[in-house]
């Protein structure tokens, strides 16, 4: 099924060399994952069935296949889910999913704008510095992210399948001298 | 990164454009112009630039440096570059009056101001356009309220190409046949670029987005928005393939002149349609004034639009009621009903945006009194439609007093503007808490704030 959406032919990356050698392969991953054209998937071969980065690669809007390829090898295709609208963060948050669960869920699907703006920056005061709130709007907040990021704080977000609701994380950061 | 910050110039913008439509509607009170003077005549011309130029393309310029970033979510590409947009095109509508006087005989003026206004409109509104274009660039594919943006962005460029030919004509620079031919027969398909094109294409556009981001009501991309899309983008093409059948002498400019008409009453169907659709989809209870205040611009333009598609109205003296009605009950209207709450949320962002969620501040419902300007806006269209059918029935002592009363509820709305730029509607209380900024009237805002 994934192969079908994919346009152009997935990205691929061995990882086993890098492995053999004794090197850390997650970087050189999220990288690939960054340079990929929008609607690209990504081929990843690895000498193991890579568990962890599944969740990792979910929260960013890819499905995947993996296949046994002999010897213990395995080959996974990340395709990414053309229904999810891709994650936009701030520019400072580059791996939102390292970042802790959040320790705060706000509901503003049903406030007129700019309310929900106010209820996060207002919430994003109470949070210590590393804590992250998480909160569900009925539309993309544009003038929000600017006043997030001038106040230290980092942020990702995206509209979910249908369209309709916008997700954010924030992260609250040291406020900015 | 994604977001939108406050326009640095957009409060000059409306500033400028507001004075214009107050100075517009004087002029025509004060009886001159059209009907007074003949509907081609220099008078008449002077009015309906400061009207279309002054107000209408000042107004949705300065409302395009702020929303197109909203529209497609990226920050204003080349913003420097909307101060000087401003100057060049306020400097060249200023000479381009300056030279209908002077064609006008009325003032010893010459009438090489006439290509260079021409000229100075060509750069500014270039120079605009060009802003927009590149902050479009950055966000294709480009979701379908900035398509229409863009297609309104080509038909700007095309109805200010013809123009300044008109000024070269018109001036004596330029006395070439086929100029001389446009200058016969192109002022119509001018204005309907201008008019139909850039300001109604473009404000179609921006109004999907807008009533549904106001509506609360989903935004869902539909078949018939972009049926609508298409018919208006296909009738602005046939127009400017008109300009060219007339630059070169070839008939069939009235066929394809009126298949464009036929074509932009069924955009205009299209267009009600998903207006209502997405009134129906609201999550909001209560529209807010601003929405409620544009269903008689959406009559005003659904009316004006079947009386130019028939041939007797729009070949007679019924064309002037006609654009009249689309002039300042459709753009007009739903400018200044857009205004309210435009320069209320900017305002608002401006004032407290630094200390939001640190200190309670106000709502930006405080500050804007909607009873008065509820009435104000009802004022307003009445005065409108009954200044149309004074136009109509050829009554032009009554189409003064119209317009005079009309001219009094825009200067009381331009009042209400000016009071929430002030912050004065809100409680005092609220109105000044710590580390808020006082905005300018409408000088920019200060560097560290854009």
């Amino acid at each position: 099924m994934p192969d079908v959406s994919t346009e152009t032919a997935p990205k691929v990356l061995d990882v086993r060399p890098i492995l053999q050698n004794g090197g850390e392969p997650f970087q050189e991953i999220m990288q690939a994952v960054t340079t990929l054209a929008p609607g690209q998937g990504l081929k990843l071969v690895a000498p193991f069935r890579p568990q962890p980065l599944f969740q990792v690669m979910e929260g960013r809007g890819f499905d995947h296949e993996a296949r046994e390829i002999g010897n213990g090898h395995w080959e996974v295709l990340f395709t990414p889910r053309a229904d999810v609208a891709p994650v936009e963060t701030s520019a400072d948050a580059d791996s939102p999913e390292t970042w802790p669960d959040p320790s705060l869920h706000l509901d503003l699907s049903d406030l007129d704008p700019p309310e929900p703006m106010v209820r996060i920056l207002a919430a994003a005061e109470e949070l210590e510095a590393g804590k992250v709130l998480f909160a569900v709007l009925s539309r993309e907040p544009i003038f929000l992210f600017p006043e997030l990021s001038k106040r230290g704080h980092q942020w990702a977000g995206n509209f979910d399948e249908t369209g309709t609701a916008y997700r954010i994380l924030v992260r609250v950061g040291r406020p900015k001298a | 990164m994604p977001g939108a910050t406050l326009s640095r110039w957009t409060m000059s913008y409306f500033a400028i454009a507001c004075l214009m439509l107050l100075t517009a509607q004087g002029l025509m009170a004060a009886g001159y112009g059209y009907p007074a003077a003949s509907i081609g005549a220099p008078e008449t011309l002077v009015v309906v630039h400061v009207t279309v130029i002054g107000w209408l393309s000042l107004l949705m310029g300065g409302a395009l440096l702020q929303f197109v970033p909203v529209l497609v979510a990226r920050p204003l590409v080349g913003g420097r570059f909307a101060a000087p947009a401003l100057v060049l095109l306020a400097g060249g509508l200023a000479a381009l009056v300056a030279g209908f006087v002077a064609l006008s005989g009325s003032l010893d003026l010459p009438l090489f101001l006439l290509p260079l206004g021409g000229g100075m409109l060509l750069a500014g509104f270039g120079l605009l356009a060009g802003v927009l274009a590149a902050t479009l660039r950055t966000a294709r594919p480009l979701p379908l309220p900035a398509r229409f943006v863009a297609a309104g962005l080509v038909c700007l460029l095309a109805a200010v190409l013809v123009g300044a030919a008109f000024t070269a004509g018109l001036s004596g620079l330029d006395e070439s046949a086929p100029l001389a031919r446009l200058l016969a027969d192109g002022v119509p398909l001018h204005a309907a670029l201008g008019l139909g094109g850039w300001l109604s294409i473009t404000a179609v556009g921006v109004s999907y987005r807008l009533l549904a981001m106001f509506l609360l009501a989903p935004e869902t991309d539909r078949r018939t928005s972009r049926a609508a899309w298409w018919a208006m983008v296909l009738a602005a093409g046939l127009v400017a393939l008109c300009v060219v059948l007339v630059l070169f002498a070839v008939s069939g400019v009235d066929v394809l002149f009126t298949a464009a008409l036929v074509l932009s009453l069924a955009a205009v169907a299209l267009y009600g349609g998903d207006v209502r659709h997405i009134y129906r989809s609201r999550k909001r209870k209560q529209a807010e004034l601003n929405i409620r205040a544009t269903f008689p611009a959406f009559s005003a333009l659904g009316l004006s639009l079947v009386l130019l598609n028939i041939p007797a109205v729009r070949g007679g003296e019924g064309v002037a009621a006609a654009v009249y009605l689309f002039v300042f009950g459709w753009l007009t209207g739903l400018g200044l009903a857009q205004l309210f709450k435009i320069v209320a949320f900017l305002t608002w962002l401006e004032a407290y945006g630094p200390i939001l969620g640190r200190m309670p501040v106000p709502r930006v419902q405080d500050l804007v009194e909607e009873r008065h300007a509820r009435i104000l806006f009802g004022v307003y269209y009445a005065a409108c439609a009954a200044a149309a059918l004074a136009l109509l029935a050829g009554a032009p002592g009554m189409f003064r007093g119209l317009v005079a009363l009309q001219l009094l509820a825009t200067l009381a709305l331009a009042r209400e503007f000016i009071r929430t730029r002030r912050l004065a509607v809100v409680p005092a209380a609220l109105r000044a808490p710590a580390g808020m900024v006082q905005p300018h009237l409408f000088l920019p805002l200060s560097a560290s704030r854009r």
